[in-house]
């Protein structure tokens, strides 16, 4: 996997001219080695494109005063309560604000639901969960509501994700939604972690708030089991 | 059948119009006249032309339609147990609104009321006869999706208090005024009260009640309300269902004195949905959906128009049925006190910070 990562990574380096870098496997995710030997945390969510343009429109102003982040996120297996985690710092960075506090409700390792309070006030919520069947695409949804105006990743009146692409043949219904000419034929996941770490090498002070917000991510890990355990919310 | 002689009473309640046409049709029941709570109330009902008479004071109608059996309590919350008792008193059925009452004593009060004189009292929580509703609950009750382990829903409209005022005003909707919190200059009686079904719906989807809820109330988008209009709840039941419910009005509206077109703003103005992890597999629910769309008169905005109202018509039957049959409506006083009691639990949960046992 790394190296048709790496493989896409060099060309977009050298194309744009930008420093040496190498995509490596880490604990929690992807991470980029760079040549002074220091290592960055890649948060590609941050880089993904349709929450960039989120990011526009709250920045932007297009929405005026945000009240609350809602945020789903299912998958087919994996870890509920690292999910929401990211998510949470998918609220952060729109929000450009801290955590405050987190109050969690968890069944097993299947759901697990949160609510959160930023530093400025705005308000979260995060529902997820990891019982999928095997093999099916995630599922996610993302909506900021504010005074003036509401922005979401999913379109009005719909549940799920729609793609560009139907193809109905004899192999049955297929859906293709391609993100990026650049590195065509990458997977999405795979096209956000070589932009995650194609941003990083662009902008270097990327480096320590990617490792900052990481190790928040782990802190809101740690607090969402706590507060579930608890009954309580954690304040931080 | 003979058909049910019914008025109408109130017609302050957001839902009122609702009723005119299915009170019209079914030729179960014989609409005989409404009463309203004042003149701006009457003068609103008589837009729509039903061609039924208004009164303004409920003993006038009585005394001009001494046959009537039942009464749809279209009012706002605060008049409910006032109005429960007239109908008691006289041995008149009730259909009474989603909220009976926030106060809990006030509630038991109503519970022995009725049963005291054995009028049949309905509750309106119409999701139940929703055709959306009633397959998920067939897909639930099949066991496919396994046991229940988490349910995520909204419960998200319009605010509609600036075409029923009560529903901004702490009294008229919780019954008194408390402060979300200490210090807060919001007060409980927004949002969470015009939104029960959710609470109700967990209820009957798992079979179980509530065991803990957190809420938190995030800052409101209507400046000049003095209630909550944004605000989400968390907790789990006592089988051990988590669930997360968005009771907010997070639709923003054009403030209609009268609801009409163009009343939204965001393009759904209502939507009820659910998402539900079982032990075998997911499913994802929109009670209202899909629709139609259009974005012609009167504001050319893109809005979502509802292909669904069925739900009053069920409602109806389920309550004519109960009282020609002398039987006890699903949606019963007793039956809804833990749903009441829930949501007091919640506003309880924003004032002290914390999770609130039930």
């Amino acid at each position: 996997m790394c190296e048709k990562l790496n493989a896409s990574l060099d060309f977009l380096r050298d194309k744009y001219g930008c420093p040496a870098g190498m995509i490596v496997a880490g604990s929690e995710g992807f991470e980029l080695a760079l040549s002074n030997g220091k290592k960055v945390v890649l948060l590609p969510w941050r880089v993904e494109r349709r929450f960039v343009e989120l990011k526009k429109i709250v920045d932007g102003k297009t929405l005026e005063d945000v009240s609350t982040f809602r945020f789903a996120h299912f998958t087919a297996g994996g870890d509920p309560v690292k999910l929401a985690a990211k998510e949470l710092d998918l609220a952060v960075f729109l929000a450009n604000s801290p955590v405050r506090q987190i109050f969690a409700v968890r069944n097993g390792d299947s759901a697990c639901n949160i609510l959160a309070s930023l530093e400025n006030g705005m308000s979260a919520s995060v529902e997820c969960g990891t019982r999928l069947p095997a093999g099916t695409e995630a599922m996610d949804r993302h909506e900021i509501i504010a005074r003036r105006g509401v922005a979401s990743d999913r379109v009005v009146d719909t549940q799920v994700p729609q793609s560009s692409i139907y193809t109905w043949t004899d192999s049955g219904l297929r859906t293709y939604t391609d993100v990026d000419t650049e590195l065509f034929g990458l997977t999405n996941e795979q096209v956000w972690v070589v932009r995650a770490a194609f941003a990083v090498l662009m902008k270097p002070a990327l480096a320590e708030e990617w490792n900052h917000a990481a190790a928040a991510v782990r802190k809101y890990a740690t607090a969402i089991v706590a507060s579930d355990a608890d009954n309580k919310p954690v304040i931080f | 059948m003979k058909p049910v002689k019914i008025a109408m009473m109130g017609m302050t309640h957001g839902h009122t119009r609702k009723y005119y046409q299915t009170l019209l049709e079914n030729q179960k029941l014989d609409w005989v006249a409404s009463c309203a709570e004042d003149e701006e109330a009457k003068k609103v009902y008589e837009i729509y032309q039903t061609g039924v008479p208004c009164y303004l004071d409920p003993e006038k109608m009585l005394s001009e339609h001494p046959d009537i059996e039942a009464i749809v309590l279209a009012s706002a919350n605060d008049r409910h147990f006032e109005q429960m008792k007239f109908c008691a008193e006289r041995g008149i059925h009730i259909l009474s609104m989603k909220i009976p009452t926030f106060d809990m004593e006030e509630y038991d009060q109503m519970i022995e009321m009725v049963e005291k004189v054995g009028v049949v009292c309905q509750i309106e929580l119409e999701m139940h006869y929703n055709p959306v509703v009633k397959r998920l609950q067939q897909e639930i009750a099949s066991g496919k999706l396994g046991k229940l382990l988490s349910v995520q829903a909204t419960n998200i409209t319009l605010s509609p208090v600036w075409a029923f005022p009560w529903q901004g005003n702490p009294e008229a909707s919780y019954g008194k005024r408390v402060p979300l919190g200490d210090g807060s200059g919001r007060f409980r009686g927004g949002a969470l009260c015009d939104h029960p079904h959710i609470f109700d719906l967990i209820r009957w989807l798992t079979g179980s009640d509530f065991a803990s809820v957190f809420t938190q109330v995030a800052p409101n988008l209507r400046k000049e309300l003095e209630v909550e209009d944004m605000l989400m709840v968390v907790g789990k039941l006592q089988d051990g269902t988590a669930f997360l419910f968005d009771p907010s009005w997070s639709r923003l509206e054009e403030r209609l004195k009268v609801p009409a077109p163009g009343w939204e703003i965001f393009p759904k103005r209502m939507e009820v949905n659910l998402t539900i992890t079982g032990e075998k597999g997911m499913l994802m629910c929109d009670c209202f959906g899909p629709n139609v769309y259009h974005n012609g008169a009167p504001n050319d905005r893109y809005t979502v128009q509802y292909t669904y109202f069925d739900e009053w018509i069920g409602l109806i039957d389920e309550f004519v049925d109960c009282i020609r049959n002398r039987k006890q409506p699903k949606i019963n006083l007793k039956w809804h006190r833990k749903t009441v009691a829930c949501m007091n639990a919640c506003y309880d949960s924003v004032a002290k910070g914390k999770a609130i046992a039930l």
